[in-house]
């Protein structure tokens, strides 16, 4: 994050009074990481790069005869998949650099001289990751449209896959916060963050959708990510009803749940000038 | 003659009954009878169909254990890839008893179109019974596949052109308009 010294500490210092005082620090907090983000950060290009991905998939999915096999909700499926899983991985790299990337800047000291807490530092950081699935998602919409025109199931897939995504956003978001937050230097926090992407999307690409019985829908399930793309897969493709298969968003939910909570319970103690899980 | 006669018949008559004895299938541990629950699937490319097939015993002794396939054959000449129609083409049952039955389920995902019999062979999988009894195969459903091309060239196009140029240009402005100011 950039931190604008006349902007925010003008707020706090001298005793004038807060610009925006009646505002909560993570509010603040989140509007700046949004505009660095948005404004002249790296969010466009990415969305940009998101949506020629998506671009190429569907012109294959319209004119390569192999992709062209597929059924409409099938395609559907597909697409939003891959909006889910990419928009969930630029949310992770950019939660992954929040912290020890602003470390390794110079730039923390000067966000910690603010008089937000550093839990609303980790919330607000938290929101602007956010910012960018939503609209790698609002990106999508029109893919997913193009692809299912004509049969009932655009809608359905749409609003599934803003929730499912976003349970997702956030359970990873919050997890590469504190990875970021706990790392020593910004190469370990992205190295450790794609690790752990890998690991979780890796079982999802194995032939035959992996092993089967019990103890193969046991490790799907443990899977947050394997779990929510199979959810997706039983509602939009099988044609289950939403609420069939909803055991599948326990891992998700526990592990977006599990984050959350200890990026806010430990969100005041691992915002530090110095990297690492010894202390400062 | 009728000596003779005689005397042919006991030479040939326990050669007979032996031959008869050979040809004769094993006794079944049970009899199996194989269904399936409809007869007849209209469909179109790429639609997931459930048949249900019931397996019963119907004769006096319980079974041995036993497999059970389905198939997919083309009546107009397409090549069917079975993996390419169901993930799942043998399942097992544990024996059954006198009267017991049970049924089985069957997805199968219409991947051409054309004409076709899908039927579920039930086979013997003990090792007393395996090889030796033979084969319970179910009446056919008849499955009529309708092709559909639903992804279009002309459809996907503009979208996949707009959307990233326009994106692009937002992008390129943004990055100008800070360059000019700072």
């Amino acid at each position: 994050m950039t931190v604008n010294v006349s902007e925010r500490p003008r707020a706090v210092h001298g005793g004038e009074r807060p610009v925006r005082s009646r505002d909560p620090g993570w509010r603040i907090v989140a509007e700046q990481e949004c505009r660095d983000l948005w404004v002249s950060g790296r969010g466009p290009v990415l969305v940009f790069a998101f949506s020629v991905l998506l671009s190429v998939m569907t012109y294959l999915a319209g004119t390569n005869q192999v992709l062209n096999f597929l059924e409409q909700r099938e395609a559907v499926n597909l697409t939003l998949q891959v909006a889910v899983a990419v928009g969930v991985l630029v949310t992770l790299v950019v939660s992954a650099d929040a912290i020890s990337g602003e470390r390794e800047r110079g730039t923390l000291e000067s966000l910690l001289l603010t008089p937000v807490s550093r839990r609303a530092i980790v919330m607000g950081k938290l929101v602007a990751a956010l910012s960018l699935w939503l609209a790698t998602f609002l990106v999508s919409v029109p893919y997913v449209w193009v692809l299912g025109r004509g049969v009932s199931i655009v809608g359905p897939a749409i609003l599934l896959g803003l929730l499912v995504g976003t349970l997702l956003a956030v359970a990873l978001s919050a997890l590469g916060l504190l990875i970021s937050a706990l790392s020593s230097s910004n190469k370990v926090s992205l190295a450790v963050c794609f690790f752990l992407l890998l690991a979780l999307f890796a079982p999802t690409q194995l032939p035959g959708g992996g092993p089967k019985g019990w103890f193969g829908d046991m490790l799907v399930r443990l899977n947050p990510v394997g779990a929510a793309l199979r959810y997706l897969t039983a509602v939009v493709v099988n044609g289950h009803d939403w609420t069939r298969d909803l055991s599948y968003l326990v891992s998700p939910l526990v592990t977006a749940v599990l984050a959350g909570g200890a990026l806010v319970i430990a969100g005041s103690r691992i915002v530090r000038l110095h990297g690492g899980v010894s202390g400062e | 003659m009728l000596v003779l006669t005689g005397l042919l018949v006991a030479a040939i008559a326990p050669v007979g009954l032996a031959g008869s004895a050979a040809a004769a299938p094993s006794r079944l541990p049970g009899t199996v009878e194989v269904t399936l629950d409809q007869s007849q699937i209209e469909t179109v490319v790429g639609q997931v169909l459930t048949v249900e097939s019931r397996i019963v015993n119907s004769g006096q002794a319980p079974t041995d254990r036993l497999v059970a396939h389905v198939n997919v054959v083309s009546l107009n000449g397409v090549y069917v890839d079975l993996e390419d129609w169901s993930a799942e083409v043998t399942q097992a049952a544990s024996p059954l008893a006198p009267g017991n039955s049970r049924t089985l389920s069957w997805k199968l995902h219409a991947v051409n179109a054309g004409s076709f019999d899908v039927y579920v062979v039930v086979l013997p999988a003990g090792s007393a019974s395996a090889g030796a009894t033979p084969l319970v195969v179910s009446p056919p459903v008849h499955v009529t596949v309708a092709g559909r091309r639903t992804l279009t060239a002309a459809g996907s196009l503009p979208v996949a052109i707009i959307m990233p140029t326009l994106l692009g240009l937002l992008a390129a402005t943004g990055r100008y308009r800070l360059r000019r100011r700072g």
